[in-house]
């Protein structure tokens, strides 16, 4: 079978799942659901190893395919098929998504077994593994905007999954909207492409670009600004990151897919796949590295702060996507795919880590409360280290290769560059930092309530659900994990889940070793080729003195944690003091929601109320008022002539017939 | 005789009958005067037509007096009407037509 | 065939003013499914290649006037006369579930109204066209005054005066029309014999200046029918009166023929001023867009919501056509498709929700996912076609507009864009308020029956199809909209512009 053919049926399976399942909400049994909505992505999966194979049976230089099923709407010279595009970019994002989502979907199998809505949740759910696989394999650009924009949807569906909240209905609405705005950037990117090159297919496009455009040309470079507000949007890049946060609302098994693992990662394929168009406009890749390296640092800064454990975790997704971000955009294609995938392994584990923790926890997400997990359960405590391990790039770990691979790239690149590097050291020290807070915080120390009683009793009797930012009593109709919800440590599937990542976490980095075996790089190369910044390489010394210098920092950042929150516990308190006006900018998210809200949603909103009391009134009604009184004054007039009295009558009817005497006397003289 | 005379009698006749229907209050008076009316345009229909030297015109005037006859009929039972009804016959009373 | 369709309604309707009360609600549905199935059959039997007129009737009607009897299909209308025959079924369907009062006058009208609606769409006589355009405003006048709701509690009016209102607006607009198309015939005629065909008028084209004034006539007419902006004023009072079956159908379709009207009659007979205002409209059309949205968002009435959408809506529908390309113009009618397909729907909804709620506004409503899922589904995908997501074949039509306004008129396609992400926003916090959040003590919150879903699902079946395959009404209408747009264009090819930009 061809490259294609799988491909295709890595689409069809998800769709046909998240159809079987929605469709069937009322027949199929809540067990049945889930597991027809794991085994389709798992046979997503499976078809995607397909896809692989046949690839690698091909020659490197043919390795890109594009087939279409019908023409989607072609007229008037644009030309819009319902195509795939398949090459080592899309089959690599193909297997990492679907891979990651399988692993996902059965630990939601064990995670939402108590939650009223749970055909709901995985038809929504392989919704979004399909809108997502659309995304990666589309064959143009209106495609690429379909499955940008299916994937917000998937995203807003699961954000206010637990629709009876309004916080998560307000978190699910600002994402959408965002979202929007993401797409529309795009969507002009793809009118700007076919006014200046007809077309929207992706294979045409590529190749004319060179041809066409001269480097920094004010078409291209608007080009690449267009689709980077696609891109930051998506990837919650600043300064379009504020539904991120929110976005934790969604249950821990959406957090951990869709907004760490996958979905956020968009915005670097995006980049990769259009990578010869940012080639031809490197002022617009500039800006594209340093809004990455800025986000880098703004959001750890932020999940220092963060009390909040999922969302000190989302920050962490931020500041992770924008050394993504700053790989693709410098050159260091591979090396930032290379992360991406790394980081959906030991990002999606934290997600489940910390849902799990969550879960234990009542719901309650406050890390202030937690400690003592270590001991009550000890197997999501392992996979916890072995996640912030990857993610503050300890030697040996996933994080470790894919991270300084990506600064080395910078470094090797020189010139401006290096203050990629240097400052992408800062951030890794901050990541360091918080991953090992956070593990300090909720794992070792004195038991918490909820702990000390699973090392009890083995088991956590809840109270009702309360939702943490309101305090207001759960609606479990709905589709809320109740009180009988079950520990996440017992359930298999999870524990499963948790394992394999755990361990890709941990070992998933072998793969590229620099100067080893380098697979994803020698995957991906045919990808970039032609590309001169792909054809800059670090060298063997180069990359291994980064290294080492990420190894040392790595240290650096946990012995200070250490230092923090184990064995001098009173330290964070005084340098929160200390240092109060930064703490204060950090723990307000910069201020970021506030500008917004300021700057774009309430002058919308007032706006709006001016049109409706003002304008409304004063103008529209007005000419109506204005028509109206035309129509009773005309109305008058003839009433006036009308006045009963039969003389009147006969005088205007001779007048008129004077008049028309006199016209023809006149006009036949 | 030149056909001028006619013409002038006419008009002068159609004039009396205009002014009579424009003043007068009464309906019967208003009545007459239409009748002048009419025949002011029957003697200029005749004069025309002998003028011209041919009997068309003679026919016109012929179907006016019919339909002079016709209209009288209906007004004067009209005013009959009114009259038995005890209404004033001053047709400046009458204007329930007003708008 | 053009006069079967045209006719069946009436006749049906005619033939129900002697049936029993109880009957006359299924024998109407009857008589639009029957002209439903003629449409359709029009529809396949229809040549997508040619840009010719087919099914043309063409008989002398008042010829001392030279007004004929012309009737035709094209790629202009198709899609717009299975609309009409599509809400209209579904509309009397709803209509039929339900006990109206006077039940044999109510049909009588929604028939009659059918019939005007499509005889505007099918007539190919610029007389014949106006006369139609004007008798659609006699039964919908009667339905909204004589069925339509009181408001004058609320602080709105009264049926009769938001109708009252509405008439006054809409007839001037179309004695405007009248008086431009006697005058675009007499001046074509320049002395020889007059004719009223579209065809021929568009063959002599009128002198420039006289091209100037008519344009506006004609315009004034098509855009308060729509409503754009600052024309609108009738728009709010209106829809809060008026039945909510009959106004699915006057929403889903009615707006359209304002629209169709541009393409139909202005374009091809006043391709001059066209061009000249081709900005005035244009910047009319896009304060639509904008005015419409930001309305859309602070209204806190459904059906306020809806209709203040339908204004952007048709804004984005007129400047795709005055961005005078093939694409805006084919996207132009697709849009016109989709969004009747939508709004009919989103009204049933509104009028499903106000039977459970008793009330119209969503600070009223939430929460009724729980117990009506199915409900809440199709009402997603209703919502979500509204806001023109991408996969959906609203986004196709925006997307065609848009692209053609782009490459037309970059300025204008930028600031039109931002109406796209306001949709986003009015039309999901529509969904989100009356299906999410939590519920109101007391409310009521039950699922569809399934009659309402007979109504509901093939009306969503419909978007999802077409969301699947736009090319299905896009390709058919494609080289209609070619010719009327080459055209205004002065005969240049639309697509030249691209192929010497092609290395």
């Amino acid at each position: 079978m061809s490259a294609t053919a799988w491909a295709w049926l890595v689409l069809l399976f998800p769709l046909l799942g998240s159809i079987v399942i929605g469709l069937g909400f009322r027949a199929l049994p809540a067990k049945v659901a889930g597991v027809v909505g794991t085994v389709s992505i798992g046979l997503a999966f499976a078809c995607g190893i397909g896809a692989l194979l046949s690839l690698l049976g091909e020659d490197p230089e043919a390795r890109h395919h594009a087939s279409a099923l019908w023409d989607y709407a072609s007229v008037a010279g644009l030309d819009i098929k319902l195509g795939i595009f398949v090459d080592p970019l899309s089959v690599f994002m193909v297997l990492v998504v679907s891979g990651v989502s399988t692993l996902i979907h059965l630990y939601s199998y064990g995670y939402m077994q108590s939650d009223e809505g749970y055909h709901r949740f995985f038809s929504y759910l392989n919704f979004f593994v399909f809108s997502m696989l659309l995304l990666v394999l589309a064959g143009n650009f209106v495609l690429l905007t379909v499955g940008w924009a299916f994937v917000g949807f998937a995203s807003y569906a699961l954000i206010s999954f637990w629709y009876r909240r309004e916080t998560a209905t307000r978190a699910g609405m600002k994402a959408f909207v965002i979202n929007v705005v993401g797409d529309i950037g795009l969507v002009l990117a793809a009118f700007l492409i076919f006014r200046e090159l007809g077309s929207f297919d992706y294979g045409t496009v590529f190749e004319r670009a060179p041809e066409t455009f001269t480097t920094n040309e004010w078409s291209i470079t608007a080009i690449c600004l267009l689709l980077l507000v696609g891109a930051f949007a998506k990837s919650a890049q600043l300064p379009l990151h504020t539904w991120l946060p929110d976005a934790m609302e969604g249950p821990t098994p959406v957090s951990s897919l869709i907004h760490a693992a996958t979905m956020v990662t968009a915005g670097v394929y995006l980049i990769a796949r259009t990578h010869v168009l940012f080639e031809l406009a490197p002022t617009a890749a500039d800006v594209a590295a340093f809004t990455g390296l800025a986000t880098l640092l703004v959001a750890a800064t932020m999940a220092l702060v963060m009390t909040d454990l999922k969302r000190a975790i989302a920050y962490s997704t931020m500041s992770q996507i924008g050394y993504m971000i700053m790989g693709v955009s410098i050159g260091a294609y591979s090396a930032g795919m290379f992360h991406l995938m790394t980081h959906a392994f030991f990002k999606a584990l934290l997600f489940m880590a910390a849902g799990s923790i969550i879960a234990a926890m009542a719901n309650n997400q406050d890390i202030d409360r937690m400690g003592g997990f270590g001991k009550a359960m000890r197997f999501t405590s392992i996979t916890f280290v072995c996640g912030a391990l990857a993610l503050a790039a300890f030697p040996g770990t996933s994080g470790f290769f894919s991270k300084d691979e990506i600064l080395a790239f910078a470094e090797a690149r020189g010139g401006m560059y290096l203050i990629f590097t240097m400052l992408g050291y800062v951030g890794a020290l901050m990541t360091a930092v918080y991953s090992f807070r956070l593990v300090f915080r909720v794992l070792p120390g004195k038991p918490c309530a909820e702990a000390q009683e699973l090392i009890e009793t083995g088991h956590v009797a809840h109270e009702a659900p309360k939702n943490p930012a309101t305090g207001e009593a759960e609606d479990t109709d709905v589709g809320f994990p109740g009180s009988e919800h079950h520990i996440a440590e017992q359930s298999a599937p999870m524990r499963v889940a948790m394992g394999v990542l755990a361990v890709l976490a941990l070992v998933g980095g072998l793969i590229q070793i620099p100067g080893v075996d380098d697979v994803v790089t020698g995957f991906l190369d045919p990808v970039w080729e032609g590309s001169p910044l792909a054809a800059i390489e670090p060298s063997l010394g180069q990359d291994y003195v980064g290294l080492g210098i990420g190894g040392a920092i790595a240290l650096l950042g946990i012995g200070i944690a250490y230092v923090l929150y184990v064995a001098r516990p009173e330290l964070p308190g005084k340098l929160e003091t200390r240092l109060r006006p930064l703490h204060t900018l950090f723990a307000n998210k910069w201020y970021f929601d506030e500008a917004i809200d300021f700057l774009v949603v309430r002058p919308a909103l007032a706006i709006g109320r001016f049109a409706n009391r003002v304008f409304e009134r004063l103008v529209v009604d007005g000419l109506v008022s204005g028509t109206e009184g035309t129509v009773r004054g005309a109305g008058g007039v003839v009433r006036a002539v009308q006045n009963g009295f039969v003389r009147s009558y006969a005088l205007l009817l001779i007048a008129g017939f004077a008049g028309l005497a006199l016209y023809f006397l006149l006009s036949s003289s | 005789m030149n056909t001028e005379w006619f013409i002038v009698l006419s008009a002068l006749l159609f004039a009396t009958g205009a002014m009579g229907v424009l003043i007068r209050r009464s309906p019967m008076v208003i009545l007459l005067c239409l009748e002048l009316m009419l025949n002011a345009g029957n003697l200029a229909l005749v004069a025309f037509s002998r003028m011209v030297g041919n009997g068309q015109g003679q026919v016109f005037a012929v179907i006016v007096m019919v339909i002079a006859a016709c209209e009288v009929v209906v007004g004067l039972g009209l005013i009959v009407a009114i009259f038995r009804r005890r209404l004033p016959l001053n047709v400046d009373d009458l204007r329930e037509l007003r708008g | 065939m053009s006069s079967a369709i045209l006719w069946t309604p009436l006749v049906f309707g005619l033939v129900g003013l002697f049936l029993p009360k109880k009957a006359v609600g299924w024998w109407a549905v009857l008589g639009t499914v029957v002209t439903l199935g003629l449409a359709i059959a029009v529809a396949i039997g229809f040549d997508g290649n040619s840009s010719g007129l087919q099914y043309a009737v063409d008989e002398p009607w008042i010829s001392g006037l030279g007004v004929d009897y012309s009737l035709g299909v094209d790629g202009l209308n198709l899609f717009l006369i299975l609309l009409t025959a599509v809400l209209w079924t579904g509309g009397v369907a709803f209509a039929a579930f339900r006990e109206q009062e006077r039940p044999k006058t109510f049909y009588f009208l929604m028939l009659v109204a059918e019939t005007a609606t499509l005889g505007s769409f099918l007539a190919q006589d610029l007389l014949l066209f106006v006369l139609f355009f004007d008798l659609m405003l006699v039964p919908f006048y009667f339905l909204f005054g004589a069925w339509g709701h009181d408001r004058s509690a609320e602080g709105g009016l009264t049926a009769s005066a938001a109708t009252l209102k509405m008439i006054v607006y809409t007839l001037i607009g179309s004695l405007l029309m009248l008086v431009a198309a006697i005058a675009t015939a007499v001046l074509a005629a320049d002395g020889g014999h007059i004719t009223f065909s579209i065809a021929a008028l568009g063959e002599h084209g009128l002198s420039h200046g006289s091209q100037q004034w008519i344009f506006w006539f004609f315009a004034a007419a098509f855009l308060v029918k729509m409503p754009a902006f600052m024309l609108h004023g009738w728009m709010p009072d209106a829809y809060r009166a008026a039945p909510l079956p009959a106004l699915a159908v006057f929403s889903g379709v009615l707006a359209k023929v304002g629209a169709y009207g541009f393409l139909r009659v202005v374009l091809p007979l006043f391709p001059d001023a066209t061009v000249e205002f081709q900005e005035v409209i244009l910047v009319i059309a896009l304060a639509s867009i904008l005015y419409g949205s930001v309305m859309a968002f602070t209204q806190t009435n459904v059906r306020l919501i809806a209709g203040y959408s339908s204004v952007a809506q048709l804004g984005f529908i007129t400047a795709g056509i005055f961005a005078l390309s093939a694409d805006g113009s084919d996207g132009a009618v697709l849009q016109m498709v989709n969004h009747g397909l939508v709004v009919a729907p989103l009204f049933v909804i509104v009028a499903i929700l106000a039977e459970r709620t008793g009330s119209e506004d969503i600070r009223e409503m939430g929460g009724m996912a729980l117990r009506a899922p199915v409900l809440a589904a199709l009402f997603l995908i209703v919502a979500l076609a509204t806001l023109a997501m991408p996969g959906s074949a609203n986004f196709i039509g925006e997307f065609y507009i848009l692209n053609g306004l782009f490459q037309a008129k970059i300025v204008f396609a930028f600031i039109a864009i931002s109406g796209v992400a306001m949709s986003a926003y009015y039309a999901l916090r529509l969904y989100q308020q009356t299906m999410h959040n939590r519920k109101p003590e007391g409310l009521l919150s039950r699922e569809i029956g399934v009659r309402d879903g007979l109504v509901l699902v093939p009306l969503v079946l419909c978007i999802l199809g077409l969301a699947l395959y736009p090319q299905l009404i896009l390709e058919r209408t494609a080289p209609t909209v070619e010719k009327t747009v080459a055209k205004v264009r002065g005969g240049e090819a639309p697509a030249a512009q691209l192929a010497s930009k092609e290395p």
